[in-house]
């Protein structure tokens, strides 16, 4: 801590009354009157360079919550919570609450007599936690990687950031559930896990500690432990047509979400309703009851209490039962034929999208019938199809648009039963070289495509670059950094594959011949803020492409060199790669900079690949906020919002507005009202430029068009998938049909959530109250008219604008 | 013969011309914001009960919900018994009606909050009858029984003296009971949301909360109607007499929270608490058109969160955030 800080200023008169005549217990238990210019002075040390920060002003909130008597850890977490809740204010507090929880976490270590990186491997392994390779590992080189640890980088941390760490990702003490490890040592034992020398360890450590990458939720939970189940994503083929096949699959998925993977399950070879059963001569039910059944046994395995469960069951497009598929997440209707915790998304062959288009008819498919439906694609699947509906085989007949219809309004009214598109996904995937390798569906957050089959179960180990870090002063995009990173996230993207626990045979079996990645990325917002590109500018989308031709080169690249070394994967004479085919081939584009693309092609026709895939942009919702950036690709929901997750409500503003705001001395408390009535929208707001205002705009306020232009633009440089959701305020069947069709026709692989708003809002309890009692205390009663106005429809009401 | 009042005895039964469409848009808006009890998980809760709360805050839940065990009868019964025969005009008695579903809904609320927070069948019927035996519960139900005794045997609103009675039975359940008590109770809970704690109330409180925003929005909204028809109520003693319930429910709720931090919680003192309600007290004075009493400003940061549009992570909870009724047609042409 920096001794040199800034004293607090001279308060002596207020501060004073704050506190008087309260005690706090000390950790011996003695008790010692409240002094608030300790609490101060506390405050004012983890405050050093943060300018605007009023130290006196947390210490004398933090008093007036404390009651008499509580404990002295009880004020630190209220003088932390206290500063996090100015945020709103000053984003500065965010840093500053950070720091002091950072103070906090330290205490709480050293408590146990944890004073270094090894001793807490040492505490963790005695407690049952560390796995016996990490702990050994550490203990041999316990110098040299304690010495590498650098506490200052928790400074790092915004304080949503480290509260996540701090509540879900430290290893705890199993009897007194006190922190073991420090932010710090965390990271290090993440690099542990997956190091086989001190300097790769120290290498990866100082990867993930900058925050300029970060691996994936499961990788950061489990890495060194006991259980290594580093993976994010498994993907199941659908269960056969068989009683046994689909409760085996039950087990399987409760198995895999155990440890931490989210899970995705293709269902399109379970007959639909009505199909006969001859073993008993009755009738099938369909395939809801069984997905009934696979909700509750999700809602049952909560991975240790981190988190929920959570899958998503896909569905091919002609499945018979694909109107009741369609109704699963509604909040009305029978309960029995109800699934709240899956999501749904549909597996869309291209042929349905044409007779959308054509307005022609459909025919529906009982599996049982037509098997061979599931594992075509392209024109064998087109053959397939018209044959089966020339031979009179189908169940029923729709028409193409009633059934697109109701997949837009299962959309609008539940944000489920995504659009992902069969024939992209196949066509454009580096697995598909060879007869008989089929996509059958995405995963839980559609960004992973692989191949599956009733014998492998696709699984995916992510991580993500952190782009906000990756903008020089000098305004340029720093593209030979983003080079280095993503060689260094790829090799431990690689190392995961061998260390990783895998829950099931398929599994294991499926990684060792593929050994695909997904590495990802997040902060794209943020590069576009520090650029000041308006997220539909055609710079925006020149420099997103142009980050992802990077991304994806640098990855192949390191993938062949690793080749180089350890050999190809087993099956990449099974790839389009090894027919020369890279990604952007497959989308008929070729990159400017082709000559190096082609002297990266020579290589691999050499040596292979390691990976027969590298390249997905996950979600990254945890390890966003962990880095403290806007996730993946999206654009910003809004510049004022509250994060709702498991440790609590945060809220979120856009320091990039605020910044802006300081400069242009609008930053006070009038305008932080204004954004919050507005919902977070800064569009009606004057005292802003026109060039603000472009910038600053929402993801309701974006043109959804720009965010499908700019995946399709990104998709040649990615042989995965993107997490793409879209955003529509008030959505309407013909909206949403035009954007679909949109999407499908850039050639998309696949969208993700549809995001809505309510219909109603809740009340805003006090924001425009709080205005009006402040100004115009005898203002408060409005006429019959005024009063009018719903407070469940701000947006319609005049004196809430 | 033109009617003067809203307040005129009687049951008019004649919706057109429609007298105070208003109303009708309330009790139109009502419908939309339908919820059932079904859709709350309170899977998360019984995990924070058992091993992530304080035992002062423990303390402070179990007041709580014994407080909202009885809360919402008596406010449903004072609609039944007085409100609904003294407002004469069906549009109102339309929203009334649904404000009564409304009541019912938040009973079985707190009926299966109560049924899952408290396993033990003796202590939950302890706290189904906290109005007899939990002495700071009793004090707050007597405040309310009070206001409804004021006009129980108040056949007709229709001498200036009866309507001011009625008024002040209105005002005070708009603004005391549900206005005050509940909103006191809201922070309570929103203060453990804040912390990530007992996410299954904290979602069915979000929607009580709603419905009970639009319960005060109709009262104010009658309050204004009454006045605009008899300016001559609205008077130097109505002002002083309203002043002083508030002044009365804020010291009442003060002592309910005097036995409910009784155990101390961090983040929550007394004296916050006080601002907090003060400062309540002095917004629904601003709603009713009366100048400020207290002049204190909102303690609680985490109150102003409530009103911050949600992020959240699916793997964490539910976005109940979606739209009900979706319109139009197939089309390839639209700007999206």
């Amino acid at each position: 801590m920096n001794q040199t800080a800034a004293p607090p200023r001279d308060h002596t008169t207020s501060s004073t009354e704050a506190g008087i005549g309260m005690h706090v217990q000390k950790r011996n238990g003695d008790l010692e009157p409240v002094d608030v210019n300790k609490i101060v002075r506390a405050v004012a040390l983890c405050a050093h360079g943060l300018d605007a920060i009023d130290s006196l002003r947390v210490a004398t909130r933090t008093i007036s919550g404390l009651y008499d008597g509580a404990t002295t850890a009880e004020l630190d977490r209220l003088s932390i919570q206290t500063a996090a809740a100015l945020t709103a204010e000053e984003p500065e507090y965010s840093k500053l609450a950070a720091r002091l929880l950072s103070v906090y976490i330290g205490k709480e270590v050293r408590q146990q007599d944890i004073q270094s990186f090894s001793q807490s491997v040492k505490f963790g392994h005695q407690a049952g936690l560390i796995n016996e390779r990490t702990a050994e590992f550490v203990e041999t080189n316990r110098r040299k990687l304690n010495d590498s640890i650098e506490k200052d980088r928790d400074q790092l941390f915004r304080y949503f950031g480290l509260r996540t760490v701090y509540d879900r990702y430290l290893l705890k003490n199993p009897d007194s559930r006190l922190v073991l490890e420090t932010p710090q040592y965390f990271f290090m034992r993440v690099a542990c896990g997956l190091a086989e020398t001190p300097s790769e360890a120290i290498e990866f450590y100082r990867l993930i500690s900058s925050l300029e990458y970060m691996a994936s939720s499961p990788t950061l939970f489990n890495s060194g432990t006991m259980r290594t189940q580093l993976s994010s994503c498994y993907l199941l083929d659908s269960p056969g047509d068989d009683l046994m096949a689909i409760y085996k699959k039950y087990a399987d998925i409760a198995r895999l979400s155990k440890y931490a993977g989210g899970i995705g399950l293709a269902y399109h070879r379970v007959r639909s309703k009505g199909s006969l059963i001859q073993g008993t001569n009755g009738h099938s039910n369909g395939i809801v009851p069984f997905l009934k059944t696979l909700d509750s046994s999700v809602a049952a395995v909560n991975q240790g209490g981190r988190r929920k469960g959570a899958a998503c069951v896909y569905l091919e497009s002609w499945h018979a039962d694909i109107e009741d598929f369609l109704e699963l997440r509604e909040n009305t209707g029978d309960e029995a034929r109800r699934t709240h915790n899956l999501n749904l998304a549909n597996w869309i062959p291209d042929l349905f999208m044409e007779r959308v288009e054509a307005n022609a008819e459909w025919t529906l498919f009982d599996p049982a019938k037509t098997p061979e439906l599931c594992d075509t694609f392209g024109d064998d699947f087109r053959q397939a199809y018209e044959q089966a509906e020339a031979g009179g085989r189908g169940e029923r007949t729709v028409k193409a648009r009633d059934l697109y219809s109701r997949m837009m309004r299962a959309l609008a009214q539940t944000g489920n039963g995504w659009m992902t598109f069969k024939d992209h996904s196949n066509l454009k995937c580096n697995q598909t070289g060879t007869p008989g390798n089929v996509v059958h569906l995405s995963n839980l957050c559609t960004e992973i495509i692989e191949v599956t089959s009733d014998a492998e179960t696709a699984v995916c180990n992510l991580g993500s670059v952190n782009l906000s870090k990756f903008v020089l002063e000098n305004g340029n995009f720093d593209f030979d950094h983003l080079g280095e990173v993503v060689r260094t996230a790829v090799k431990y993207l690689d190392r995961v594959i061998d260390i990783n626990y895998y829950p099931t045979e398929s599994a294991g079996s499926s990684n060792a011949r593929w050994r695909p990645v997904g590495l990802g990325l997040m902060g794209m917002q943020d590069v576009f803020f520090q650029m000041r590109l308006p997220f539909d500018s055609e710079e925006a989308l020149d420099l997103s492409t142009r980050i992802q031709k990077e991304i994806y080169f640098h990855a192949l690249d390191t993938s062949c060199r690793i080749a180089e070394e350890s050999g190809a994967h087993p099956s990449f004479e099974e790839t389009r790669a090894a027919r020369g085919d890279l990604q952007f081939d497959l989308w008929n584009v070729q990159p400017e900079d082709q000559s190096r693309f082609d002297a990266l092609k020579a290589r691999i026709k050499t040596h292979g690949l390691r990976n027969s895939l590298l390249i997905a942009i996950a979600p990254t919702a945890t390890i966003a906020s962990i880095s403290g950036c806007y996730e993946c690709i999206e654009p910003q929901i809004s510049n004022l919002f509250k994060r709702e997750t498991l440790s609590g409500d945060f809220l979120q503003i856009n320091n990039y507005l605020v910044a802006d705001l300081k400069k242009a001395g609008l930053w006070t408390d009038e305008m932080r009202n204004k954004i919050k009535r507005s919902e977070g929208s800064v569009q009606d707001i004057e005292e802003l430029s026109a060039d603000m205002r472009l910038l600053y705009r929402t993801a309701w306020e974006i043109p959804q068009k720009a965010l499908i232009d700019l995946g399709a633009a990104r998709g040649p440089y990615i042989d995965q998938s993107q997490s793409l959701n879209l955003f529509m305020e008030t959505p309407s069947i013909g909206k949403l049909s035009s954007m679909y069709m949109y999407a499908w026709k850039k050639g998309l692989k696949t969208t993700y959530y549809l995001r809505s708003r309510p219909a109603t809002r809740i009340r805003q309890t006090d924001a425009q109250t709080n205005v009006d009692v402040a100004t115009n205390p005898t203002d408060g009663y409005k006429s019959s008219d005024a009063l009018a106005c719903s407070l469940e429809n701000p947006e319609s009401c005049e004196s809430c604008q | 013969m033109r009617k003067a009042s809203i307040l005129d005895p009687g049951f008019d039964l004649t919706l057109r011309p429609m007298r105070y469409p208003v109303f009708f848009e309330m009790y139109k808006d009502a419908i939309k914001n339908t919820w059932t009890v079904d859709e709350i998980d309170w899977s998360q809760d019984l995990t924070d009960l058992r091993e992530r709360l304080l035992p002062s805050e423990r303390h402070m839940i179990n007041r709580l919900v014994a407080f909202f065990a009885t809360g919402d009868s008596i406010v449903a019964n004072n609609l039944v018994l007085n409100l609904y025969k003294h407002i004469n005009s069906p549009e109102a008695r339309m929203y009334l009606s649904r404000q009564l579903f409304e009541e019912a809904l938040h009973v079985q609320f707190y009926l299966t909050l109560l049924d899952t927070y408290i396993p033990d069948p003796k202590e939950r019927n302890a706290a189904f009858a906290a109005v007899e035996n939990i002495p700071s519960i009793r004090k707050k139900a007597e405040f309310c029984f009070k206001w409804i005794d004021s006009i129980d045997s108040l056949e007709e609103a229709k001498t200036p003296e009866q309507r001011r009675q009625f008024l002040l039975n209105l005002v005070c359940f708009s603004s005391c009971i549900e206005g005050l008590f509940f909103f006191a109770a809201f922070a309570y809970v929103y203060f453990l949301r804040s912390k990530g704690l007992l996410n299954g109330l904290a979602s069915g409180t979000n929607w009580v909360f709603r419905d009970e925003s639009c319960h005060m929005n109709f009262a104010f909204e009658v309050v204004g109607t009454v006045r605009e028809e008899h300016p001559e109520l609205w008077d130097e003693r109505m002002h002083a007499d309203i002043v002083e319930m508030m002044k009365e429910a804020v010291e009442c709720e003060m002592g309910f929270a005097e036995d409910l931090l009784e155990g101390g919680v961090p983040g929550l003192s007394l004296r916050d608490m006080r601002t907090y309600l003060e400062f309540v007290a002095d917004q629904r004075l601003s709603n009713l058109g009366l100048p400020a009493h207290f002049g204190s400003k909102n303690p609680f940061s985490f109150m102003e969160l409530q009103d911050v549009q949600e992020l959240s992570n699916f793997f964490e909870r539910r976005v109940s955030a979606y739209q009900i009724g979706v319109e139009g047609e197939v089309a390839f042409d639209e700007s999206f």
